[in-house]
C-alpha cells in the first residue's frame, strides 16, 4: 500500500494502518479495530494484505496482546451475525424513484435492491459484483463479463448473459447520462458471458458500470411496466432488481421500505462476508430534510445509522461512545456557474480569475463545512485518484490580485459596483433552498461585494432550481450555485464543461478547446499513465480557465449505532451495501 | 331668520351655548378617550414595548453602524456580549444585533404595507358593499368568502409563483386575506348602520351619499376597524415571519426575522442565540401590537371590557 493510497482512506483507518506498520499493533488487533470500524473482515483482511506481505509484516507478535477472552465483549468481531430486525436509516436528501434507467440520482436504496456487474472493494480495486469474473482483451477493445447460472431477478426471472446485454443496449438508448459510457460501442452475449465492444480503448470503460444507472435490471418487467409509452410506474410501484432486497414502498419526502428477498440466489463480490440472503428483515429509509433534526434523531435512537448530518453536528456525534462516524471526502463539489450567454460579464478569463481570486475558500470550508471538507481549487476533489496537486498554485484567495485582475480586465469604480463599457458588474444569482447551498452562495455575495461586484440572491426551490440554471441562452441565470455528486468525477465533469454537452449538463456553455481537448484524450486513454496525463491536462485547464468556479467538497459521513455491524461505508462507493449488515440485540 | 332683533339675538346665543355645549361635550369625550388611556395597562405596556422595537427598527441600525452583510469566517458562532458584538455572531461570522434590527424594520414595513393596503382596500370593498347591497355586495361577499377559502400559505406560494420570491409578493398575499377580513367586518357594520335612525334622519334631509359615509359611516366604523387592524398588524409580522421561514419572503442577505430563525434552527446546539433572539423578537413584536389592539378595543368599546369583567366576575 503506497503512500497515495493511505492517504485515501480515512482518517481511523490510515492511523490503524500506520499503527500496523509501525509494529504498535497486531495483525489480530488491527483486524478487530477494523470490523469495530464496520469493515467485514475480508475488507479488513485486503487492507491488510495491501500494508505488506502477512508473513513479513513487522508487527507484533502475540505475547503483548490479550487473549481473545480479554477482548472486551462488545467487540463486534467476537460476536455472530443475528438474523433478522429492521434497519432504520436517515437518509439527508429526498428520494428518486427506483429506475436505474430513468432515474436522475440514486439513491442508498438501489444498493439493496440492485447489483452492479462490478463494484469498487475497500481498496478501491475493480472487483466482480452480478458477474462471477471478468477479463479484458489485450488490445483493450473487448471486455467480457461471465454470468453464473441461476441468476434471478426478484419476480423468478432468469437473468442471463443475453438479459444483462439487453439490458445495457436499453441503457444506451435511454439512460440521460449514457454519454459517460461513450466509448462503448456494442453489448452482446455469448454464451454465458457479455462481451463488451469499445470503439478505442479506454482505460474508464468499467467505471460507469459500477454506479447506480447501471445496475441490473431484468429489462422484460421494466419494459411491461413502461407498456405503449405510458406512465412508468417502474421505479415508484415495483422494482425488479437482482440484489438481496426487493422494493416495498416508495413514499418521495418520507420514506422507503425493502425487504429481505429469501430466494436471493448469493453474491460472487469478494468483500462480502455473507454470500447468502441478508441478515436483515427489511431496510426503511427516513428522509431527513432538516440537517438539524438528523445528528437528534439517531441520538434519540429514532433511527439505527444516518448518511449526511449536519456538518456542525459531526463533532458531537464523534464525542457519542454510543456511535460511530466514518467520514471521508465525498466526491462531491460545490460550484458556481457563470453563464458565458452574459460575454460582458464573463467572457474573458481575467474577469472569471478576478472572482475566483476574491473568494476566501479556507474560510467557507471552516465557516459553513465546520471544517468537514476541503477547498478545492480544481475540479477534482482532493481525494481522486487522479487528482492534479498543481491545480492548487491558481485560484488562490487574495484579494488585491482579485481586484487587480478586474482593474486589468476594465472593470472601473472598485468601491460601489464596477462598471465596463456601461455595463454595471451586477447579476442575478440563482441557488437552490438548501441550507449550505444558501450559506455558500451568502458568503459568494458578500466576497464579490467587497471587490465591487454585485450578486443579486435569488433562492429557488428544488423544483424549479434546475430549469432556472440550464435554461437555453439568456433564460438561464448569469450565475447559479449547484452541488454535484457522482462516483466517477472526471466522467461527470466533462458533461459539464465538455461544448458537446451545452445546453445542459454544460451549464455555464463554456466552450473551452483546451478542456475539449483534455476530454477526448481521457476517452481514449489506454493506459493509467495516458488517463492521468489527460486528468492532469483537464483540472489544469479547469484551473485556469475557470467555465466555473470550483469552491469546495465537503466529506461524506456515515454514522452508525454501535449495535449495527457489517454497515461498512468506504470511500469508493457512495453507499454502504446491506449483505453483511445485522442488529445487534 | 327672525326679523325681530330681540328673537335674532336670542337665536343667536343659544347658538353660541349650544356650540360651547357640543365643545365641552366632544372636548371631555376626548380627554376621557385619553384618561381611558392612561389607565390602560394593556395599551400602556403594548405602547412602550411597541416604541422600544419601532425605534430598534428605525435607528438600531443608524446606531451601529455596521453592515448587516459584512462577514467574519474567523468569528462564527459568537454568543451574546462577545468582543465587538453584542448579540453574538451567525454561522458566517455577522453580526446578530444589526441583522436583528433590519429584521424589525423589515417585519415593520411588511406590516406597515400589508395593513395600509388591507385598510385601505377592506374599507372601500365593505363600505361599498354593505351601503349598495344587491350584485355589488353579492360580488364583494363571494370574493371575501373566496379568498377566505384558502389559506393564506398557498396565496402567497402564488403570488411567489407569479412575482417571484420577495417582500413585494409577501405584503400583496397577506394584504390581499387581510384586506378580505378587514371587508367582512367593514360590511357587517355597515350592513347595521345603513338601518339606524340618524343615517335615516341624514337621507331624509336631503344629505348625499358621499357625505353621509364621510360624516356619519366612517367615524362610526373606525373605532372597530382600527382595532382590527391593529391585531391584522400582528397577523401580517407572524406571517411575513412564516414566509420567510420557508423561503418566499426576503431574499438573502437580507435579514428578516423569520428568515433568522430558520437559519439558526440548524445551529441549536451550537449557539441556540441565533435562533431564540429573533424569535424572542417575533414575540416582542407581536405581542406589542396584540396589546395595542386589545387596549384600543377596551378604550373604544367599554361594553366589551365590561363584559369581560362579568365573565371573569
Amino acid at each position: 500500500m503506497g503512500d497515495g493510497d493511505r492517504n485515501n482512506l480515512t482518517p481511523d483507518v490510515g492511523e490503524l494502518v500506520d499503527q500496523y506498520r509501525s509494529a504498535r499493533l497486531s495483525r489480530r488487533r488491527f483486524m478487530g479495530r477494523m470490523t469495530a470500524l464496520g469493515f467485514s473482515v475480508p475488507a479488513a483482511a485486503s487492507i491488510l494484505a495491501a500494508c505488506g506481505d502477512d508473513d513479513d509484516s513487522p508487527s507484533v507478535d502475540e505475547p503483548d496482546e490479550p487473549d481473545e477472552t480479554e477482548v472486551p465483549p462488545s467487540e463486534p468481531v467476537a460476536m455472530e451475525p443475528i438474523q433478522g430486525g429492521t434497519l432504520r436509516e436517515g437518509y439527508n436528501r429526498d428520494v428518486s424513484p427506483h429506475d436505474p434507467l430513468t432515474t436522475n440520482w440514486y439513491d442508498p436504496a438501489f444498493f439493496a435492491i440492485y447489483e452492479a456487474i462490478m463494484s469498487n472493494d475497500p481498496n478501491g480495486s475493480d472487483v466482480p459484483q452480478f458477474a462471477s469474473d471478468f477479463s479484458v482483451s489485450d488490445d483493450g477493445l473487448e471486455y467480457r463479463f461471465t454470468i453464473p447460472d441461476g441468476k434471478l431477478s426478484h419476480s423468478g426471472g432468469t437473468i442471463d448473459a443475453a438479459k444483462v446485454a439487453e439490458f445495457y443496449r436499453t441503457v444506451q438508448q435511454e439512460s440521460f447520462v449514457a454519454g459517460l459510457a461513450a466509448p462503448v460501442d456494442t453489448y452482446e452475449a455469448d454464451g454465458n458471458q457479455v462481451v463488451m465492444k469499445m470503439k478505442n480503448p479506454w482505460i474508464g470503460a468499467l467505471g460507469p458500470h459500477k454506479t447506480g444507472y447501471w445496475r441490473i435490471i431484468n429489462i422484460d418487467t421494466w419494459k411491461q411496466a413502461r407498456g405503449d409509452g405510458g406512465e412508468s410506474t417502474y421505479g415508484t410501484e415495483s422494482a425488479d432488481g437482482t440484489g438481496p432486497f426487493t422494493h416495498e414502498a416508495w413514499e418521495p419526502g418520507s420514506r422507503v421500505l425493502v425487504k429481505r428477498w429469501d430466494d436471493y440466489p448469493g453474491s460472487q463480490t469478494p468483500f462480502f462476508e455473507n454470500k447468502g440472503p441478508a441478515y436483515l428483515d427489511a431496510i426503511e429509509w427516513t428522509v431527513i430534510t432538516e440537517a438539524g433534526q438528523r445528528a437528534t434523531q439517531i441520538e434519540n435512537g429514532d433511527i439505527d445509522t444516518l448518511i449526511n448530518p449536519a456538518h456542525q453536528d459531526i463533532e458531537r456525534l464523534e464525542s457519542n461512545s454510543d456511535l460511530t462516524v466514518t467520514r471521508y471526502p465525498e466526491w462531491s463539489g460545490f460550484m458556481l456557474t457563470m453563464n458565458r450567454d452574459y460575454p460582458e460579464l464573463f467572457g474573458d478569463r481575467e474577469t472569471r480569475q478576478g472572482l475566483s481570486h476574491a473568494l476566501d475558500r479556507e474560510g467557507m470550508v471552516n465557516a459553513i463545512l465546520a471544517g468537514n471538507g476541503a477547498a478545492t481549487y480544481g475540479p477534482f476533489p482532493t481525494t481522486d485518484r487522479n487528482y492534479e496537486p498543481a491545480v492548487e498554485e491558481f485560484n488562490r484567495f487574495d484579494v488585491d490580485l482579485a481586484n487587480k485582475r478586474l482593474d486589468d480586465a476594465g472593470w472601473t469604480g472598485g468601491d460601489s459596483v464596477r462598471e465596463r463599457n456601461g455595463t454595471a458588474f451586477s447579476f442575478e444569482y440563482i441557488v437552490e433552498d438548501e441550507s449550505v447551498q444558501v450559506s455558500v452562495a451568502e458568503a459568494v455575495a458578500e466576497q464579490f461585494r467587497t471587490i465591487g461586484v454585485q450578486a443579486n440572491l435569488a433562492v429557488r426551490d428544488r423544483a424549479v432550481v434546475f430549469e432556472d440554471q440550464s435554461g437555453e441562452g439568456r433564460e438561464a441565470a448569469a450565475m447559479s450555485g449547484f452541488f454535484w455528486l457522482w462516483p466517477i468525477p472526471l466522467d461527470v465533469l466533462i458533461l459539464f464543461s465538455g461544448s458537446g454537452f451545452i445546453p445542459v449538463p454544460n451549464f455555464s456553455h463554456a466552450v473551452e478547446p483546451r478542456i475539449d481537448a483534455a476530454i477526448a484524450a481521457w476517452q481514449q486513454s489506454a493506459t493509467a499513465a495516458e488517463a492521468q496525463a489527460a486528468a492532469s491536462e483537464f483540472q489544469l485547464a479547469w484551473a485556469e480557465e475557470l467555465p466555473y468556479l470550483s469552491i469546495m467538497n465537503q466529506n461524506a459521513t456515515f454514522v452508525k449505532n454501535n449495535r449495527v455491524h457489517g454497515w461498512q461505508p468506504f470511500v469508493w462507493n457512495l453507499y454502504p451495501y446491506y449483505n453483511d449488515t445485522w442488529i445487534e440485540g | 331668520m327672525p326679523t325681530d332683533p330681540e328673537a335674532a339675538r336670542y337665536l343667536r346665543e343659544w347658538d353660541d351655548r349650544l356650540q360651547d355645549y357640543e365643545d365641552r361635550q366632544r372636548i371631555t369625550a376626548v380627554r376621557q378617550l385619553l384618561r381611558r388611556m392612561g389607565r390602560n395597562r394593556l395599551l400602556l405596556i403594548g405602547t412602550v414595548l411597541g416604541f422600544v422595537v419601532l425605534f430598534l427598527g428605525l435607528f438600531g441600525p443608524v446606531i451601529s453602524g455596521v453592515d448587516y452583510r459584512t462577514q467574519s469566517f474567523r468569528n462564527i458562532h459568537r454568543p451574546p456580549f462577545s468582543e465587538g458584538h453584542l448579540l453574538g455572531t451567525d454561522e458566517l461570522g455577522r453580526d446578530i444585533a444589526i441583522r436583528l434590527f433590519i429584521g424589525i424594520r423589515v417585519s415593520l414595513l411588511v406590516a406597515a404595507g400589508v395593513t395600509t393596503l388591507a385598510l385601505v382596500a377592506g374599507v372601500l370593498l365593505g363600505m361599498t358593499g354593505g351601503w349598495t347591497g344587491g350584485w355589488t355586495d353579492r360580488a364583494v361577499r363571494g370574493g371575501v368568502d373566496f379568498v377566505w377559502g384558502f389559506p393564506l400559505i398557498l396565496v402567497a406560494v402564488l403570488f411567489a409563483g407569479g412575482l417571484g420570491e420577495g417582500l413585494f409578493p409577501v405584503i400583496l398575499a397577506v394584504g390581499l386575506v387581510n384586506t378580505a377580513a378587514i371587508a367582512r367586518v367593514v360590511r357587517g357594520e355597515v350592513l347595521v348602520l345603513k338601518q339606524r335612525e340618524f343615517i335615516e334622519a341624514a337621507h331624509a334631509a336631503g344629505v348625499s351619499t358621499v357625505r353621509i359615509m364621510g360624516r356619519h359611516v366612517v367615524p362610526n366604523i373606525l373605532a372597530p376597524t382600527m382595532v382590527l387592524a391593529s391585531y391584522y398588524v400582528a397577523v401580517a409580522v407572524v406571517a411575513e415571519a412564516a414566509l420567510s421561514f420557508v423561503g418566499l419572503g426576503a431574499q438573502p442577505p437580507l435579514p428578516s426575522l423569520g428568515r433568522m430563525v430558520s437559519d439558526g434552527r440548524n445551529f441549536l446546539r451550537v449557539n441556540h442565540w441565533e435562533a431564540t433572539i429573533p424569535g424572542l423578537a417575533i414575540v416582542m413584536l407581536v405581542l406589542s401590537v396584540s396589546l395595542i389592539g386589545d387596549g384600543l378595543r377596551d378604550v373604544f368599546d367599554p361594553r366589551l371590557r365590561h363584559e369581560a369583567k362579568g365573565v371573569e366576575e
